[in-house]
């Protein structure tokens, strides 16, 4: 036993990252299910081990490490396994710049629109009062604005159309990407495409304006191909609600 | 190699911690100077490829042109020069001091970063940008292929300030001199125990602020100290040497966004 312990929501976004970096080195690890709608991140217990409430966070021996694309190079440079990152110095940076784009220019206009018409609209069930005094246990300033606005559904129209936006462009770009490469960034699988396919595997579902076979062949051909690695197939079991489950149909479909 | 060249800006932010980079990996790279606030960045002959530099976020950055491919954002390209070296000693090989230093990068690029290039933009370039006449600005924006990143050329231009992103940016300039300090307080030369890339992306950044926000840096010994040593580094020195004007600390050119939300 490797000693490993990550603390996760579902094999989706930024949880799903370690999960199936984790899976695809073959390190077995002990799963600690984080219930990111029911806050379980703002917990005394959580934050005793992250105190800045975010998820995922892991746990080798005495080690905490947090932030999943950071955790996912320390998970494939510090276990045996299949190499998660080519030997070509230039290969190397692409999937870099590729997985900073993802987690900072695009991603947070994909979870902005999750947010905006899921995470929201879930947790506005329970009443104000208890939302407040969720607000109140967030750590991170930054955190409580963006959950804030995610409860109370205070997206701006304008920054909503920002979001689209770059989701669109940024779709178009991955779409041109997998055209001149079987992987992104490289020929190899890697770190990128376990960062990618985690935001965009439900493209043909939730965007499917943008994302479909007739619009975007190249990025359903890497879709369903990742799809169909044990790692993935074996990552999905690990979810509690049936949103694997949704788009494991989706993929069967492409 | 013989292929590759560096283009690069005035030797700070971002360009001053790739060239130091550079010089630390002992790469034989050609470097040649371009004027990133007239937007040479964006007319390089023989890029073909130009997604990472067109979409780099951190903004009007150093450029690696290498097969027709340009390569963009400072701390990948520290790290693709010490890969490409053969390891250079810019980057911890244990895994776990690697992450360390990734993540301390991560907070400079995505906090320190946007806070220096807002203050930086708004002190020495607005008035350059905002004296500029409507054809060359034109012509500018019309050749900068991101459309957040025109908004902050235009913005510039307009000397449109956020009162609130300036207080927040100066903010984050003080809360990161004081972690500098504190990681320090053990006694260490270097940040993350060991010289890395992690100095040098923060040094680059917090130079040219030590005289813009001075306060920040009041009492702060170990930072002034540690600031000091990679003043009088060789590949510090080198890359300032790269210079073409006399303060090349007050050059600037539209950065990273600050974060949109979360």
């Amino acid at each position: 036993m490797a000693d490993v312990t990550l603390y996760h929501w579902e094999p989706n976004a930024n949880s799903g990252k370690p999960m199936l970096a984790l899976m695809e080195k073959g390190v077995p690890f002990q799963s600690h299910y984080i219930n990111m709608l029911e806050f379980d991140q703002h917990k005394p217990e959580y934050l005793a081990i992250n105190p800045q409430g975010t998820i995922p966070a892991m746990t080798h021996g005495a080690r905490v490490l947090t932030e999943s694309t950071a955790i996912m190079e320390y998970v494939d440079e510090e276990f045996s396994g299949p190499e998660l990152m080519p030997a070509d110095a230039q290969d190397r940076w692409r999937i870099r710049w590729w997985m900073k784009f993802m987690d900072q220019w695009l991603g947070p206009s994909f979870s902005m629109i999750g947010w905006s018409t899921f995470v929201g609209p879930m947790v506005r069930q329970k009443p104000k009062e208890e939302l407040e005094a969720l607000i109140e246990r967030i750590p991170l300033p930054e955190r409580r604005r963006a959950w804030r606005k995610a409860m109370f559904g205070q997206f701006g129209e304008e920054e909503l159309a920002e979001s689209k936006r770059r989701v669109g462009f940024g779709i178009d770009r991955l779409e041109e990407e997998l055209g001149k490469r079987e992987y992104v960034g490289s020929d190899h699988y890697s770190l990128a495409d376990i960062n990618i396919f985690n935001s965009t595997y439900s493209l043909p579902l939730s965007h499917p304006h943008f994302a479909s076979k007739e619009r975007t062949p190249n990025i359903m051909r890497w879709l369903k191909t990742v799809y169909l690695r044990p790692a993935v197939q074996e990552t999905w079991k690990m979810g509690k609600t049936d949103l694997a489950h949704r788009y494991s149909l989706i993929m069967e479909d492409i | 190699m013989a292929t590759a060249i560096l283009y690069h800006g005035e030797p700070n932010g971002p360009s001053l911690s790739v060239l130091a980079a550079l010089a630390e990996s002992g790469l034989d790279i050609e470097c040649r100077s371009i004027n990133l606030l007239k937007g040479e960045r964006y007319t390089l002959p023989g890029a073909e490829q130009t997604l990472a530099s067109d979409m780099a976020v951190e903004g009007e950055g150093p450029v690696l042109l290498k097969d027709g491919e340009t390569m963009s954002e400072a701390v990948f390209l520290a790290q693709y020069f010490d890969d490409a070296a053969g390891s250079c000693g810019l980057q911890p090989k244990d895994a776990y001091a690697h992450w360390e230093m990734m993540m301390w990068c991560r907070q400079t690029t995505e906090r320190l970063a946007p806070a220096v290039a807002y203050i930086g933009n708004l002190a020495t370039s607005q008035s350059v940008v905002g004296a500029m006449d409507e054809a060359e600005f034109s012509a500018i924006a019309k050749s900068v292929f991101s459309d957040d990143l025109r908004e902050r050329w235009q913005d510039l231009r307009d000397n449109r300030v956020d009162a609130a992103k300036l207080e927040d940016s100066k903010t984050k300039v003080a809360q990161f001199v004081e972690r500098v300090e504190e990681k320090l307080a053990d006694g260490r030369e270097w940040l993350m125990g060991d010289f890395s890339i992690a100095d040098l992306e923060t040094f680059a950044w917090l130079r040219p602020m030590a005289a813009l926000e001075a306060a920040a840096f009041k009492g702060k010994l170990r930072a002034a100290a540690w600031m000091e040593r990679l003043e009088q580094r060789p590949c510090i020195k080198a890359a300032l040497a790269h210079a073409t004007v006399d303060d090349p600390s007050h050059a600037f050119a539209p950065g990273p966004e600050i974060n949109r939300w979360g």
